[in-house]
């Protein structure tokens, strides 16, 4: 059921109705259709693995109450090791366990020895990357006395499996989220229209945009030995504008639908092409979990490896990058799209840019300095680079893509046979999208101001095209890119 | 040695590491009051106040600052 469809409208209206009328001002009883209308929603995409979420609610529920409990730090820290080896065991069981096999036994015959693997058919179940991250940092917290223990179970479970994050994200802290599950929410007209502003700006983004792109891409992908020098280069770089508003536009949707309910949830993108070198560009592309792996990867190995000097800070983030990959799924192209980046802030940390945090100073007409814009394009090639390694298949698929950008026998401008020209609409759309980003980059997304100022009927107006926008191309229905990690 | 002067030490600590002479704390100051006092430059902060006491700090200690104050008294804590 995603977001953009006709049954989640449905199934959002009566939870809505319910959740404001006869239940307002009842917080425990709202949570209780919270999680009740969750674990409904996650059984609707996979039945199947309702138990396994609720056993593992369960237990991380109890050990967090037991590691405040215990005065005994030795024990303590032993509680959380076994919470925190709980989610990494979920993750490699079902994410990696074939991919370890297969990897090994690879090793194994190249030095002669045969091996017959066997590969298992494990179905991996959805959000497992999200929700296990939230299980992590919540044991972890405890442990580290930033936060105590929930004792209302209704509501950390309905914090674990919120409907509109479980899927994909963003993967909200538990200091954050479970303190607002305790609190009055009644409806509240500002917040609902702040959060329908969110939901539509996601769908634009989503649908006229992403999907728009989805096709044309996929098929250069298809048949990269037919392709140009410059269709390849092209596609490369629409890809990069496809996985941004496909996730951003996701991110948006999720954070709007919770801002309906009356939450705020972390926010998951800051405009990151508008990042000028590949530090700022992580600290503003999927926050939630950029900032969950700089808490519990980085930030220890930063400690650990502080006496290296600049050395020990370059192995944590070539750590740390490596981790970011290959959370993405078990293939060794997201392993080397994770060292990639790594090795991308070896020359920040050596010039010291790494550690300075400089505001953008737009000229006088508000554009960017051309210093500046340089650097935004040269961080969005480099982005770029990296997302066709994240796109391909294999590192032979990688291999051969970079080798067509760079081989002109096929002529470098040859558009024949291409589709290429299809993506001009949604190219067209991304650029006002990017206009507006600029413009509003301080408030967290562009609707939220644009028109406010506006003669009444032509705010409307302008909301009404993008809906129309949203229907005329809608329909589709796209898987969201994330929803398979 | 007594708390003032520790602090003049830190305060020390602090104008060379960030590179700002301007920074002026005191036991209440957090983060959030200096603008170069982040993640990253907070592990500099620990490795220059570690090398100028020739002490060590535990990984969670680090991590329980909240304020100079709550760092001064981890300090204190190793008999400087």
């Amino acid at each position: 059921m995603v977001f953009n469809s006709f049954i989640f409208l449905f199934f959002f209206v009566v939870v809505f109705f319910f959740y404001y009328f006869p239940l307002k001002g009842k917080t425990k009883a709202q949570n209780w259709l919270l999680l009740l209308s969750s674990y409904f929603f996650y059984g609707f995409a996979d039945w199947k693995m309702i138990p396994l979420l609720l056993v593992v609610t369960i237990i991380t529920f109890f050990l967090g109450t037991a590691i405040h409990k215990t005065t005994n730090p030795r024990k303590s820290s032993f509680l959380t090791i076994l919470g925190v080896l709980l989610g990494i065991g979920l993750l490699v069981y079902f994410k990696y366990f074939n991919f370890f096999i297969d990897s090994f036994s690879t090793v194994l015959n190249s030095i002669g020895l045969k091996t017959n693997p066997q590969t298992f058919n494990i179905i991996m179940p959805l959000g497992i990357s999200f929700f296990t991250f939230k299980f992590i940092s919540y044991v972890i917290e405890i442990h580290r006395e930033k936060i105590e223990p929930s004792r209302d179970f209704v509501a950390f479970s309905t914090y674990i499996a919120f409907f509109p994050t479980i899927l994909s994200g963003p993967i909200d802290r538990p200091n954050n989220f479970i303190p607002q599950l305790q609190k009055k929410r009644s409806f509240n007209y500002d917040k609902v229209v702040d959060g329908c502003k969110l939901v539509l700006w996601g769908m634009f983004q989503k649908i006229v945009i992403a999907d728009n792109l989805a096709g044309v891409i996929d098929k250069v992908w298809d048949d990269i030995p037919d392709q140009s020098a410059s269709v390849l280069f092209v596609t490369a770089i629409l890809y990069s504008i496809q996985i941004y508003t496909d996730f951003s536009g996701y991110s948006n949707m999720a954070i709007g639908i919770g801002k309906i309910l009356g939450f705020d949830i972390a926010k998951n993108f800051n405009y990151p092409f508008f990042a000028r070198n590949i530090s700022e560009f992580w600290r503003k592309w999927h926050m939630s979990l950029t900032s969950w792996l700089t808490d519990y990867v980085f930030m220890p190995l930063n400690i650990k490896f502080r006496n290296l000097g600049p050395l020990g800070m370059i192995l944590a983030i070539i750590i740390n990058m490596v981790v970011v990959g290959m959370w993405h799924g078990a293939s060794w192209t997201f392993v080397v799209f994770g060292l990639y980046h790594g090795l991308l802030f070896i020359p920040l940390i050596l010039s010291g840019a790494f550690l300075k945090n400089r505001k953008l100073k737009p000229n006088k007409y508000g554009l960017p300095i051309f210093k500046d814009f340089s650097k935004m394009t040269g961080t969005f090639l480099l982005v770029t680079i990296g997302f066709v390694i994240f796109r391909a298949d294999s590192i032979g698929q990688t291999w051969e893509y970079f080798s067509g950008i760079f081989n002109l026998s096929r002529g470098f401008l040859n558009y024949k046979g291409s589709e290429i020209g299809s993506a001009v609409i949604p190219l067209i759309f991304s650029v006002i999208m990017f206009i507006l980003e600029w413009y509003y980059r301080e408030i967290h997304y562009p609707l939220a101001n644009l028109g406010i100022n506006w003669y009444r009927p032509l705010r409307y107006a302008m909301y009404y095209a993008i809906i129309i926008a949203v229907f005329w191309y809608g329909g589709k229905e796209q898987q969201f890119i994330y929803f398979q990690f | 040695m007594t708390k003032d002067e520790l602090l003049k030490q830190i305060n020390t600590i602090f104008i060379n590491t960030l590179d700002n002479e301007d920074v002026i704390v005191n036991e209440t100051t957090t983060a959030n009051d200096v603008e170069e006092w982040d993640s990253l430059t907070h592990i500099q902060l620990v490795v220059a106040i570690e090398k100028h006491f020739k002490i060590r700090f535990t990984s969670k200690e680090i991590q329980s600052w909240d304020n100079v104050g709550v760092m001064l008294e981890c300090i204190q804590k190793k008999g400087i």
